[in-house]
């Protein structure tokens, strides 16, 4: 049995194409490198310094020099390369990286993400680390989160809350229902249901207003008379 | 000016050597100093001098880091917890848990948090010896009002070829301390892997800097284009952990967190 994360994870490897640098932010996106094959031919990219990095390893060849962006052993199989913080981080402000994915605490129907801060304790927190300069310079930025959050509310909402980390940047939503275009100049199109979603189910749990695409339409018909 | 103090009884003092003990090293780091750390969520930190900060009375001091580090209780994150530090300027409180309570009870000042890529330029324009720099990331999120109460004036921004960016004064420190693999005497750096980070901008961005390493080579045995980071950079050398306790020490905290299996005993 998939997992909801899994799903998601799984649908956002479909949008990587072989030649791509990416860059996987941290939960649901991290597990989309689990659903590549091994021969997908895209590039990893880590804010930390390193374009090409490959899967973790075991005890004994953890490396404590060869780390991921949250400080996990990666490998560097052959075709890596190394660079220093801000050459890394220069590389995303100014659009080296083709693809982000990255978790969300909100989307919205003009583009929006936030996914840097809640308020605990009266204060903004926890940070914001490298995601907004990824929003900033990617070109596509995907979200992938969980259409409602823990209290059943819709996160994918037709304006932001909370502090934004990116404005009018993310292309495409992926949740364990849905997947949305976010189209130029603001709205959402409803691309595809997830296997085993239904038309109902993203209606009644998604804020922001869509439009829905004619195969979803009819698929979903198809659906409903099973 | 450098108190020269070989290690090694059977090397010869090199009249610019910069290799010292720790106490020694770190005996310019003063009270409430602006002292500035290498490392990346908690890889590439300077373990020696991190435990030996931790047993100082040092106190009331501004951390300048791109992070707290890493979670599980590890190393640097501790001084979270120690009421050694005053101040925080990095990118996110969220990595430790002893950061994130001191900053959510109040015990850390963290005036704004900054996008990685400004904090990594902020440090390096006072690397370079700039003012500052023009950053365009976060223009009209970071500035919204209310966002960082703690500010003592908003953010001040600058048009220019029809763009707004941020004006973003430049970091700089009373005190650097990095990471290496391999110094020589006089304090030339060579860096591992993903540790190299931005370890040489901080320690250029430093009124006094001391490097820790795995292992202290003598004069040339680092070739000049492995130099990571200038000995001219550098005002003191110190040995830390060695690479293979370094390995385990991290790999033993690794599986603690889930993220490494333990090792079979078999092996």
């Amino acid at each position: 049995m998939t997992s909801l994360k899994d799903r998601i994870a799984r649908r956002c490897a479909q949008e990587l194409h072989a030649g791509q640098v990416v860059n996987l932010g941290l939960g649901i996106p991290t597990l989309v490198a689990n659903h590549l094959s091994p021969d997908a031919a895209v590039i990893f990219h880590s804010e930390n310094g390193v374009f090409g990095f490959g899967p973790k390893p075991d005890y004994h060849h953890a490396d404590s020099d060869f780390t991921n962006a949250g400080c996990e052993p990666i490998t560097l199989p052959a075709g890596a390369a190394l660079m220093d913080l801000a050459t890394s981080l220069g590389a995303m402000r100014n659009g080296y990286i083709d693809v982000t994915i990255l978790g969300a605490l909100e989307v919205d129907a003009a583009g929006n993400i936030a996914n840097w801060a809640t308020r605990r304790a009266g204060r903004w927190w926890p940070g914001i680390g490298g995601a907004m300069d990824l929003c900033y310079g990617t070109p596509t930025v995907i979200a992938a989160l969980q259409h409602t959050d823990t209290h059943g509310r819709p996160k994918v909402r037709h304006r932001c809350t909370l502090p934004l980390t990116g404005a009018g940047c993310v292309k495409l939503i992926v949740t364990e229902l849905a997947v949305f275009d976010v189209l130029p100049g603001g709205g959402l199109f409803l691309r595809d249901l997830q296997e085993g979603a239904t038309l109902e189910q993203v209606r009644n749990s998604t804020e922001a207003d869509f439009t829905v695409a004619e195969t979803v339409l009819a698929g979903n018909t198809v659906a409903e008379c099973v | 000016m450098i108190p020269g103090k070989p290690t090694r009884e059977t090397s010869p003092p090199h009249p610019l050597d910069k290799v010292m003990p720790l106490s020694a090293a770190l005996a310019p780091l003063q009270p409430g100093m602006r002292l500035m750390l290498g490392e990346f969520v908690g890889a590439g930190e300077p373990v020696a001098c991190v435990r030996w900060l931790l047993d100082s009375a040092l106190d009331e001091l501004t951390l300048i880091a791109n992070t707290p580090g890493l979670r599980g209780g590890f190393l640097k994150a501790l001084l979270f917890d120690s009421g050694q530090i005053r101040e925080y300027i990095g990118t996110h409180v969220g990595t430790t848990e002893q950061s994130t309570a001191a900053y959510l009870e109040n015990r850390v000042l963290v005036r704004e948090f900054f996008p990685m890529g400004t904090w990594a330029e902020k440090v390096r324009a006072g690397a370079m010896g700039l003012g500052g720099i023009l950053v365009p990331v976060g223009v009209g999120i970071l500035d919204q009002p209310g966002l960082f109460p703690d500010l003592p004036t908003a953010k001040q921004t600058l048009d220019l070829n029809g763009q707004r960016y941020f004006v973003e004064p430049a970091l700089t420190a009373d005190v650097s301390i990095i990471k290496g693999w391999r110094a020589d005497r006089l304090g030339n750096i060579e860096f591992r892997g993903t540790s190299t980070q931005n370890q040489r901008d901080i320690a250029m961005a430093g009124r006094y800097t001391v490097a820790e390493v795995n292992e202290i080579v003598e004069v040339g045995e680092i070739p000049p284009e492995r130099v990571g980071c200038p000995g001219v950079f550098v005002n003191a050398v110190v040995q830390g952990v060695s690479l293979a306790e370094q390995h385990e020490l991290y790999r033993q905290h690794w599986v603690k967190l889930g993220r490494l299996h333990a090792p079979t005993a078999a092996v």
